[in-house]
């Protein structure tokens, strides 16, 4: 698409061809920061580009902030949780605004993000860090004790995350003390907290002017497994509860612009409670739910909200109304082989006679052998459904965990 | 932006809910395939062939796809892969396409036939190819891929494919009723034809398609036309070639009419089965039926039931004893292939090397391992004992040693060897069945050391082959990992290892003298001329002072396709160098591949048969051979003077190289040399 000039220049920091795509046909300029591999690639194509190796940051940090303020960018966009800090330090160069970085690793830490959000008075679960074995056991008979169990009760789980991963990378459920063997030493330190027995879900608010541009509140049938968009009714209902959370969040972390993709629970009793924020897109293709429901581009519209010479009219032009405009609930199942030894891929008739069934992303097995899961894992690949009823899509993408995808 | 195409549901049945919620799915992902940029469109393509595996799946589904062709091949669906040059396509690689538990392979090979359906019936003009061109092309691939039309899908599809195996079958089915039934079989017939004139060793594939045009042609609700008229010879050849089978009674009653038959009907018999085997290649199963019935009924009919020579007599009267043995064992109604291998055996008159028949009675007497057994019961069933089996195998490659194919397998070499011995070394190949069927093991040497196929770790093939015939099917699998060890025990040599393979793998009489015309470590064209100068000296009877190749000499060519690029690069053996029947100085050589009849590109075409080619013989003129080569051997002590070819002839052969495989491999200098060069043909 023809680039307007007038309009902000953008670095994409990490590779996504979605969102190349995505750049590719809007009216800004664009330029992908990714490391050398990607640029024999870039070369080829015509992307602009480039090459930089997100490894930690270090002393030669600053040099990429000079290039891309040399070349004229305006911002740059974190796509990925490794890149978050990244955009932080060359943000606070590019614009001139030394608490971004701050607030980047912030973002980056999930027990720092947790203290941040409990003095912005968000209400979180019991947390704590650990640095070894010793301390998960310790925590694990502390939430319990807390929770008044008797010996022999069986244990409310806790939940183990790594400090700095996306989503469900690292992510371990214990419930007993012998489970706390089989966590790697390299694993810590970890953060642990309790569980929260509710509804989780998760957020997706683009920002601009420190104001909610665009709140969609994704689904989650089962974590780590299916999510749909948008909410079914029933939680939609939450929608006011759950907007003011945000603005709160907004104002702890004192958040200006951009994307932000909180998770939360909501118990029982309709209590909010804070689980995590990230500082990026979703995992789990929630962008391309959103587009098959709403028709607009989640990666255009960050780029929006991102670029400071964005005026407040484009952007209101810009995004649909929230669950009006929506035609129709997109969801998606993350496919786990369910068998220890596969040989194929074979997708169930029912699954493809489906008529909320679209498409799949799933490809043959590489290995017959399945390695064990441990923590949450990765899927093998994701199955996309669109419907008409919340109702029907719940109990559709629930009823894709008893199928076998894998033979 | 978003081209919204008109959806034609005229051909689409009315009222199909599913298909019309399927197609509206397939264009919305066509859509969005069309709209994206290049280097997003790999991301998209999932989708639109999922989409469409899932349309085909339906009734009526095909004829859908058809009138999306268009459509789908502008949004790029096969963009950079080899379906994107329709003019280029090779009927026969569709079969195994289509047989492909891939499937995107599956889906995409059916959108371009339906696309070639679309442009054949002129509703979709294309640049690259023409509607007669797609529908010769459509024809050909009908034909290759008949059983797909008439069969139910077999136990190894249903297990390799499920439910994707419904998919070439609509698709055949809607091409056949667009096409034409008619069109079909007349193509079918020349092609089996082809094939059968090079008589290769595993014909159950022929046999396959001439019972599927018998099956069309009796059944009342195909109107074949007037096509189907050639398939008399084939069919009758199988299933009923003399007068007392003619109309297929099943083997018991025609065993019962042999007993009450006299000598003037048995010798009408003999006669009929001989003239149909030699004229097809085929036996049918009443043969063995007729020659078992007249081992005791004396070797006058015998010899006429082979349809023998008198050389072929000859060798029967004087190793008696062995023949009737042979058949006893080997020749039976499962096995009816064997009678041919016999026949063409005792013609070859290669029992009169003395260790031949000695090995004979050693093979009839064998006792197959527990592994071998296995092996031939799992490929061939078991409806006769895995010995005769073996026996019929055995027979088969001595009596037809450029009959040997090498299945679907990169086994070329080893395939190669096989060929080789029965053809030049028999007894020797006698060795290695025993060895490898009996003792699960061969030990070649390599320089002085012992290869054993046991210890050797692993063979070119990754998995073990079972598309073979009997013998390779058993000695293969061993070869191959002597091959590959020896290739090993070279690592680390400069230059290209079948210099020292070869030889040693082969036999004595494979030059030890070795050239090639490529370097090994950089790809590029090396020392073209001398290599070409040398072949000539070593190998053309103008050059070499007109001696004819004496013993059969492996050698090394890059295959190219029909676009006259490089496909890989291939194993096969010099026979012989002569003049073909229009004075043309022609190179015969055997090819290991299944079917030899290739065309190369660039006007290269691989002539099997008419240009003076003995059963099995590949041949192609001498320049254009040369231009294919790239390894061959000679024996370094004939070495003579390099060839004063005249430079026009060279530099003919030179252009082939250059326009086909050697196109993106010439050095700085030869670029400069050529630079003034144009290409010409295709």
């Amino acid at each position: 698409m023809k680039k307007d000039p007038n309009k902000g220049y953008i670095a994409l920091l990490g590779w996504s061809l979605n969102a190349i795509e995505a750049a590719e046909n809007f009216d800004r300029r664009y330029v992908v920061v990714a490391p050398d591999w990607a640029e024999e690639y870039c070369q080829k194509h015509d992307i602009p580009h480039v090459s930089w190796n997100f490894e930690r940051l270090n002393d030669r940090s600053l040099e990429i902030a000079e290039t891309l303020k040399e070349m004229g960018v305006d911002v740059a966009i974190p796509l990925f949780e490794e890149t978050v800090e990244w955009a932080g330090a060359i943000n606070s160069l590019l614009l001139d605004s030394p608490r971004l970085y701050g607030q980047s690793l912030l973002l980056r830490d999930k027990a720092l993000m947790k203290r941040r959000a409990q003095l912005g008075g968000i209400r979180v679960g019991i947390f704590e860090e650990a640095h070894d074995k010793a301390d998960v056991i310790r925590f694990l008979k502390r939430v319990n004790q807390t929770l008044l169990k008797l010996d022999g009760d069986p244990n409310d789980p806790i939940h183990l995350k790594a400090f700095d991963k996306a989503g469900c990378l690292g992510h371990r459920v214990i419930r007993t003390p012998d489970e706390v063997d089989t966590i790697p030493d390299e694993e810590f330190p970890v953060l642990m907290e309790s569980h929260l027995d509710g509804w989780e879900f998760a957020v997706e608010a683009w920002i601009h002017n420190g104001k909610i541009a665009f709140l969609n509140i994704s689904e989650y049938v089962t974590l780590g497994y299916s999510v749909f968009v948008p909410a079914s009714p029933e939680l939609e209902k939450y929608r006011p509860q759950i907007t003011a959370q945000i603005e709160k969040l907004i104002k702890a972390f004192d958040i200006e612009f951009g994307l932000i993709h909180p998770e939360y629970f909501v118990t029982s009793d309709g209590e909010m409670y804070f689980g995590e924020v990230a500082y990026r897109p979703p995992g789990f293709k929630v962008f391309e739910l959103l587009e098959r429901v709403y028709g607009f581009n989640a990666y255009q519209a960050s780029m929006l909200v991102f670029d400071p010479k964005t005026t407040p009219e484009e952007v209101s032009a810009y995004f649909p109304k929230e669950v009006v405009d929506a035609d129709g609930y997109a969801g998606c199942f993350g496919v786990y082989p369910r068998r220890r030894v596969v040989s194929k891929l074979e997708i169930p008739e029912e699954v493809e006679d489906d008529p909320y069934f679209e498409s799949h992303e799933l490809t043959p097995p590489l290995e017959e052998t399945v390695t064990k899961r441990t923590a949450f894992g990765t899927h093998w690949g994701l199955i996309y459904f669109k419907g008409d009823e919340a109702a029907r899509m719940k109990e559709l993408l629930k009823h894709m965990e008893e199928l076998d995808f894998y033979v | 932006m978003t081209t919204h195409r008109p959806t034609q549901d005229t051909s689409e049945p009315a009222g199909d809910d599913k298909l019309a919620g399927l197609l509206a799915k397939l264009d919305a992902a066509i859509t969005l395939l069309t709209d994206s940029l290049d280097f997003a469109k790999p991301g998209k393509l999932p989708r639109v062939l999922d989409t469409a595996r899932r349309v085909l799946l339906q009734e009526g589904g095909a004829a859908a796809v058809e009138a999306r062709a268009r459509a789908l091949e502008e949004a790029g669906v096969f963009l950079g892969s080899d379906w994107e040059t329709p003019q280029y396509l090779v009927p026969s690689l569709t079969t195994h396409a289509l047989k492909s538990a891939d499937p995107h392979t599956v889906v995409i090979e059916a959108l371009s036939e339906l696309r070639l359906l679309a442009v054949a019936k002129g509703e979709y003009l294309h640049p690259l190819v023409s509607a007669e061109q797609a529908h010769h092309y459509l024809t050909q691939v009908m034909a290759l891929n008949l059983w797909l039309l008439f069969g139910a899908p077999s136990e190894a599809e249903r297990e390799t494919q499920g439910r994707l195996a419904q998919i070439p079958r609509h698709l055949f089915h809607h091409l056949a009723e667009r096409i034409g039934y008619e069109h079909i079989i007349d193509k079918l017939i020349e092609e089996i034809w082809r094939i059968l004139q090079q008589r290769p060793i595993q014909v159950e594939p022929v046999k396959q398609m001439v019972t599927q045009i018998a099956i069309c042609q009796a059944n009342p609700a195909i109107d074949l036309g007037t096509s189907g008229q050639g398939a008399d010879r084939l069919v009758s050849s199988l299933f009923g070639p003399t007068q007392a089978c003619r109309e297929d009674p099943g083997v018991d009653v025609y065993r019962g009419r042999l007993s009450s038959m006299d000598s003037a009907a048995l010798q009408g018999e003999a006669t009929g089965f001989a003239r149909a085997m030699h004229d097809t290649g085929l036996v049918s199963a009443y043969h063995p039926v007729l020659l078992r019935h007249l081992l005791d009924h004396g070797d006058h009919l015998l010899a006429e039931a082979l349809g023998l020579s008198s050389t072929g007599r000859d060798c029967l009267l004087c190793y008696r004893e062995l023949v009737h043995a042979l058949i006893r064992g080997g020749v039976h109604p499962a096995t009816p292939q064997a009678a041919y291998g016999l026949a063409l055996m005792l013609e070859r008159g290669i029992l009169y090397q003395p260790p031949v028949a000695p090995a004979m009675w050693r093979q009839l007497g064998l006792s197959l391992s527990e592994w071998s057994q296995q092996r031939l019961n799992l490929t061939f069933g078991d409806a006769i004992s895995p010995r005769a089996r073996l026996l019929e195998g055995v027979l088969c490659m001595l009596g037809q040693p450029l009959g040997v194919g090498q299945g679907n397998n990169p086994t070329c070499q080893s395939a190669r060897a096989l060929s080789m011995w029965a053809y030049n070394d028999p007894d020797y190949l006698l060795q290695m069945v025993a060895w490898a069927a009996r003792d699960d093991e061969i030990i070649m040497h390599f320089e002085g050391m012992p290869l054993s196929s046991m210890a050797s770790l692993s063979g070119v093939a990754q998995t073990l082959p079972m598309d073979l015939d009997p013998v390779s099917l058993i000695v293969v699998p061993h070869l191959d990992r002597i091959y590959a060890e020896m290739g090993r025990r070279c690592i680390g040599r400069e230059g290209d290892p079948h210099r020292w393979v070869n030889p040693e793998f082969h036999g004595w009489w494979s030059g030890r003298g070795f050239r090639i015309n490529v370097d090994v470590a950089t790809g590029q064209l090396q020392d073209l001329d001398t290599f070409l100068r040398h072949f000539y000296a070593s190998y053309h009877p103008y050059y070499n002072g007109n001696q004819p190749l004496i013993h059969p000499q492996p050698a090394g060519i890059a295959v190219t396709d029909s676009a006259a690029r490089f496909i890989g690069w291939h194993a096969i053996t010099v026979l012989r160098v002569s003049l073909d029947p229009n004075d043309v100085m022609r190179a015969y050589f055997f090819n290991p591949n299944n079917d030899s009849g290739q065309d190369w590109g660039d006007g290269i075409k691989v002539s099997t048969a008419g240009k003076g080619e003995r059963f099995g013989e590949s041949s192609l003129p001498f320049e254009q051979f040369a231009s294919r080569l790239y390894i061959f051997h000679y024996d370094p002590l004939e070495r003579g003077e390099l060839a004063q070819i005249t430079q026009e002839e060279l530099d003919r052969v030179t252009g082939y190289v250059h326009r086909s495989w050697g196109a993106d491999r010439i050095p700085p200098m030869g670029l400069q040399a050529d630079a003034g060069q144009e290409p010409n043909g295709n």
